[in-house]
């Protein structure tokens, strides 16, 4: 290419250069003339609106300059998912990438568009944003009236809010038997769910167990099984069990879940549980605890007694447990139905609290087989989790016929049967179920399975008080799964009557609930009587709730307990009146199995400072 | 005459950026030269290798100050290779845009900078003028002037939007226009030409055998351009020329950079009309937030055509959520150390800025 | 990979190469650190004459230290990654300044960052370093934090921030 040669001299060539005498000047004096408003996608200052902020300290994990510290804020208070702290920001460090506000769980951390702030103190560089953000010194706006400029979009969103899909079998097939339904992650896909996770750690709190829950999921990350076996060790003893049938409360608290889908905590728990053999955990957990010389009796083997037994021994106590029943695991052998929990799942948790030294009578039933009075003597501290085995009943009229029957005696059956334990429950082709919680939706499901597997059409008719799906207290899941299955809902309705005709059942009548609770959020439903419908059936069952059993409980003892609706009254380490009871589980707290674990791990703190100082 | 020991830099109105240079001097002749970097050295590579893959966006810019967005393009590219990764299209020529208009921002600053060192004022004037509406661009696409840390892992951060592709054509229209006015105000001026031009000429022996690329080399007459050669991107889609200039001396290697602003034009107009509309402008590495995206075991080195020649990056990933090593090639490495130390010698003290200003020997990528 | 590329890497074939290809136009060949200079030689007689970039990573597990060359070609627009590993403990190797003078500067950093010697090299004075009396920085076991914090204290802020943040807020009056 021709390289631009010098031209001749010339003597008007300078006037080539007069032309931009009049050109006015490219130049503004900001800010004092000219307001120079900075881009609508400006990084400037930022502003942190802390109605919406949790306080899970993502910010500060991403910030590439350290520029991020979380600092505890006093007022604020730790609750279910929010942790009292609030980001401080270092302007002699951050870089205004905006990666904090990509990441940001909650949306809460944004940014403004002002970008002047001059000072000489080093001290007007450090702050904690606020929903009006940086007083700017001399800057372009007032305090807390500067526009938004980064805003995050679904490019910009370095947040993984989408969950890894959990394979499951297809609703006609799982119908068809009771094969579980979640199949599990791989190990790719733990991983992939895993790397989800920002380790906030809020879902701890939330947990009534406080697991450690980031510190697993790390484990799984990072590939490690083994260490994640010993964080679940650390606190709950029954991780494959609560790895499938968790309330998983900590979902609902998880800071991914504000904006998207929340972390799989439950299932990562239980791929983790899945994944190490059996044959390893003695080696990997390596418990060898002194011992005390001193025993424990437990009485019910539930997921309190369970977990009361692991730590009791743990620390080195001799652990008994009484069972009434010919399987050890109370309602998750005789409750929760096969499809969700299988008993093998249950029984490699079970085989390692036997493996540790703990004994599990079976078959006997405290009061028949052997006194209280009897245990009470034998060993040094009682602790008690019978649970709550008798349903309760809407008690209208048509209740006492014997195909009115209620939930969990036939979810004992069923299970009883699919192992090969009893009899065959009986099949109806047209089947009520009342009730709107976690239990009519296990009976509903397991009644459906037996009408596929008996007649090849699901007949099932769920009617609640609650006057929709958000309302009834059973979990979400439950009810679109049993939607897919072919149950039948029918909400906002309550019972008048079972009719009976040559006393058989043919139906029954409802009428239209109105409201569930009265103002004071108490139990007081109202009807419209004039709105009535009736459905067909040729059996009843009732899942409306459940009430303890205290029959075996010697009457001096009732006497010394106190009890609060129908439950023990303890102290924060489940220790009753009697310094020597321990109660836990559904009889003191309920309503679920991680509930019943953090039972029985403060109650087997609560006995081991008892026995120590004894 | 004895002689005297002369520190350049690395504050002096003629040095860019903090960098020194030890002559030796004998009257005004340069007897010998040590080039001394260091001034900026921020241990980048080391501080990337403790960052996650994506919180090193703020790094990595700083590697080049007046041209950030190669480092961007370079670092996103070489773990998209390793990891196998799909960009969305749009994003691909977003990102030729984005370098393109970092390309004219960056020759528009050499143009002026050359000023300086020879006592032409009116370039640097000029020059850094135009570029802040370029800056302007980049404030409203990005969110920030200087370092736009918008270039990420799987695509760019924001979308451009029809608002912002309107202010480009605007924008290309008007430095299209301003041209003219360089080449007369500018390049047919006597102090220019006196000063550089058969200055500091390097011959294409000396400058292959030197590791020299850009301008450097092309200016003794070859057609090397990383995005003829190795074209990345959709540079193999787009129709444009690679100047060349068979003198090898500081004007040519000046005029060159000042010749390739229209191509750069050429190129964005082509990539604005032939980009595919769309929403998405990015796809994560893996799956998990930004702290846990890892990235396959797997190295790659990655070069594009900067302004100042062949910028490249070497990633080697060990399969975790942080890089295990990642090397920065600055396109000045050869020039800026060896350049100074085997060619200054011989040259007149007033040389000396010039090399600099015309080889663009940049501290920042040399220390990085 | 382009045809002149896989013709290369037939001749390479009598080094004992382990060839991988990271994509079709960049191969790396791994080889044993007394062939290297050998494949570089035969490597810049055929076109791959421009180095590109010379450096190092550590492989702190294997007690390893990996010399990576990166040669490009101006002709054919492909990338060889000649790749070698040497003892960690004892890092010493040849230089290749001779091929390429820049190369000096290159094996210069390299002793900097990764304390490699460079037999050949004279001049191994700290190119970016100063007063450095640490390990070599870029090695795997040099924490940056750590000399940071015992070489250069962090600020201590006085300000009550919450205070403000609560002022700011209107919670309390300032």
């Amino acid at each position: 290419m021709a390289m631009q040669e010098l031209p001749k001299k010339d003597f008007f060539a300078p006037l080539k250069a007069w032309k931009f005498l009049g050109k006015r000047p490219v130049t503004i004096e900001v800010p004092n003339k000219v307001k120079r408003e900075a881009s609508d996608r400006y990084r400037g200052f930022h502003i942190n609106d802390w109605s919406k902020c949790i306080g899970c300290g993502t910010c500060s994990k991403i910030c590439p300059t350290d520029a991020i510290t979380m600092v505890e804020v006093p007022g604020l208070v730790r609750d279910h998912g929010k942790l009292p702290q609030r980001p401080v920001i270092d302007y002699g460090r951050c870089s205004f990438c905006a990666l904090c506000v990509d990441i940001c769980t909650t949306g809460s951390l944004q940014m403004t568009r002002e970008y002047i702030h001059v000072s000489d103190d080093a001290e007007d560089y450090v702050y904690m944003p606020t929903e009006k953000g940086l007083n700017a010194k001399r800057g372009l706006y007032e305090h807390g009236k500067a526009p938004l400029g980064w805003i995050k979009d679904e490019n910009s969103d370095i947040l993984d809010l989408v969950r890894v899909k959990m394979p499951m079998e297809e609703p006609e097939v799982r119908v068809k038997s009771f094969i579980e339904i979640v199949k599990g992650y791989s190990k790719e896909q733990a991983q992939q769910e895993a790397a989800r996770c920002v380790g906030c750690g809020i879902c701890t709190y939330t947990c009534p167990e406080h697991m450690d829950i980031p510190q697993y999921i790390e484990s799984i990350y990072k590939g490690d099984l083994e260490e994640g076996l010993r964080w679940l060790y650390r606190t709950n003893p029954l991780s494959m069990v609560c790895g499938r049938v968790c309330t998983h409360r900590c979902e609902s608290s998880c800071s991914v879940g504000v904006r998207g889908e929340p972390v799989a905590i439950r299932w990562l728990k239980r791929y983790i549980i899945d994944n190490v053999p059996f044959e390893e955990y003695d080696r990997i957990l390596n418990i060898r605890p002194e011992k005390k010389g001193k025993s424990v009796g437990i009485i019910g083997s539930g997921p309190a007694g369970l977990s009361a037994a692991y730590f009791l021994s743990t620390m080195g106590y001799d652990v008994t447990i009484y069972e009434a029943n010919a399987r050890p695991g109370g309602v998750m052998r005789y409750g929760i139905p096969r499809y969700r929990l299988p008993d093998e799942a249950l029984d490699k948790d079970i085989a390692f609290i036997e493996a540790l030294g703990v004994k599990i009578l079976v078959n006997t039933k405290v009061g028949q087989e052997i006194g209280f009075d009897e245990i009470a003597k034998k060993h040094d501290a009682v602790f008690i989790s019978t649970g709550f085995g008798l349903g309760r009943s809407t008690r209208v009229p048509g209740t006492d016929h014997p195909n009115v029957k209620q939930a969990l005696p036939m979810l004992k059956m069923i299970r009883d049967y699919l192992r090969g334990d009893g009899p065959k429950p009986p099949v109806p082709r047209k089947l009520i179920v009342i009730g709107g919680g976690n239990v009519a939706m296990d009976i509903s499901r397991s009644m459906a399975r037996l009408q596929t597997m008996e007649y090849g059409e699901v007949n099932v008719h769920t009617l609640s008080l609650e006057r929709s799906f958000e309302e009834m207290p059973a979990d979400m899941d439950e009810i679109e799964e049993a939607l897919e299955e072919g149950v039948e809902f029918h909400p906002g309705w309550g019972p008048i009557e079972i009719v009976i005709e040559d006393d058989e059942v043919k139906g029954a009548r409802f009428k239209k609930c109105l409201r569930v609770f009265d103002e004071n959020h108490r139990f007081n439903p109202q009807f419209d009587e004039n709105n009535q419908i009736f459905i067909e059936a040729d059996m009843v069952i009732e899942a409306i709730g459940q009430a303890p059993d205290y029959s075996y409980l010697p009457q001096e003892l009732q006497e010394k307990l106190e009890f609060v609706r129908g439950r023990i009254k303890t102290n924060e380490y489940n220790q009753t009146a009697i310094e020597w009871l321990f109660a836990g589980g559904d009889i003191v707290h309920g309503p679920d199995i991680i509930h019943g674990v953090a039972d029985g791990y403060a109650a087997a703190k609560g006995i081991d400072m008892y026995l120590s100082k004894k | 005459m004895g002689e005297v020991k002369l520190f350049f830099g690395p504050n002096h109105p003629g040095m860019h950026g903090n960098f020194s240079v030890h002559m030796y001097v004998e009257g005004d002749v340069v007897k010998r030269a040590r080039p001394l970097p260091g001034f900026l050295h921020r241990g980048f590579e080391k501080l990337m290798e403790r960052r996650y893959w994506y919180s090193n966006i703020a790094l990595i810019p700083r590697i080049c100050v007046p041209e950030p967005d190669i480092n961007e393009a370079c670092y996103a590219m070489g773990v998209e290779k390793i990891a196998k990764l799909e960009v969305p299209e749009r994003a691909q020529w977003i990102r030729m845009i984005v370098l393109e208009l970092a390309r004219i921002a960056n020759h528009l600053m050499a143009v002026g900078g050359i000023g300086g060192p020879i006592g032409l004022y009116t370039a640097p004037q000029w020059g850094t003028a135009d570029r802040d509406r370029i800056l302007d661009i980049f404030e409203a696409l990005s969110g920030a002037r200087v370092y736009h840390m918008y270039i990420v892992i799987g695509g760019v951060r924001k979308n451009l939007t029809p608002r912002i592709e309107d202010m480009i054509w605007k924008t290309m229209d008007y430095i299209e226009s301003r041209l003219p006015d360089y080449e007369n105000l500018i390049f047919k001026n006597r102090i220019l030409h006196s000063r550089l031009k058969g200055r500091l000429i390097l011959t294409r022996e000396q400058a292959l055998e030197m590791g020299v690329t850009g301008v450097g080399l092309r200016a003794t007459g070859v057609e090397y351009d990383v995005r003829k050669v190795d074209p990345y991107l959709f540079y193999d889609k787009v129709d444009f020329e690679v100047p060349t200039a068979t003198d090898g001396d500081a004007f040519s290697r000046v005029y060159l950079k000042f010749k390739e602003i229209p191509q750069s034009i050429k190129i964005i107009r082509q990539a604005l009309e032939k980009m595919p509309q769309g929403d998405k402008v990015n796809v994560p590495v893996s799956k998990g937030s930004a702290l846990r995206r890892i990235v396959p075991k797997g190295m790659a080195y990655v070069h594009i055509e900067s302004a100042r020649g062949e910028y490249g990056f070497f990633v080697v990933s060990d399969g975790k959520n942080k890089p295990y090593r990642v090397a920065v090639r600055g396109a000045s490495y050869p020039q800026g150390l060896y350049g100074i130390e085997k060619y200054l010698p011989g040259t007149r003290i007033e040389d000396v800025p010039i090399w600099l200003a015309t080889m663009d020997v940049c501290a920042p990528e040399i220390d990085r | 990979m382009t045809n002149s590329m896989s013709n290369l890497v037939k001749i390479l074939e009598s080094f004992n190469p382990f060839v991988e290809e990271i994509d079709e136009k960049e191969i790396k060949i791994t080889v044993s650190p007394d062939k290297v200079v050998a494949v570089l030689e035969t490597l810049k007689a055929n076109g791959y004459s421009h180095l590109s970039l010379m450096t190092c990573v550590d492989w702190i597990d294997d007690n390893q230290l990996e010399l990576v060359y990166i040669l490009f070609s101006w002709e054919d627009g492909g990338k060889f990654l000649v790749s070698t590993r040497i003892d960690r403990s004892n890092p010493k190797f040849v230089t290749v300044k001779e091929l390429w003078p820049v190369a000096r500067f290159y094996e210069r950093e390299i002793h900097e960052f990764f304390g490699v010697e460079f037999e050949g090299n004279d001049d191994m004075k700290p190119l970016f370093l100063e007063l450095w009396d640490e390990r070599p920085p870029l090695r795997k076991d040099f924490d940056p934090r750590d000399y940071s914090r015992k070489k250069f204290p962090d600020r201590e802020y006085e300000k009550d921030v919450i205070k403000e943040a609560k002022i700011f807020r209107g919670e309390i009056n300032g």
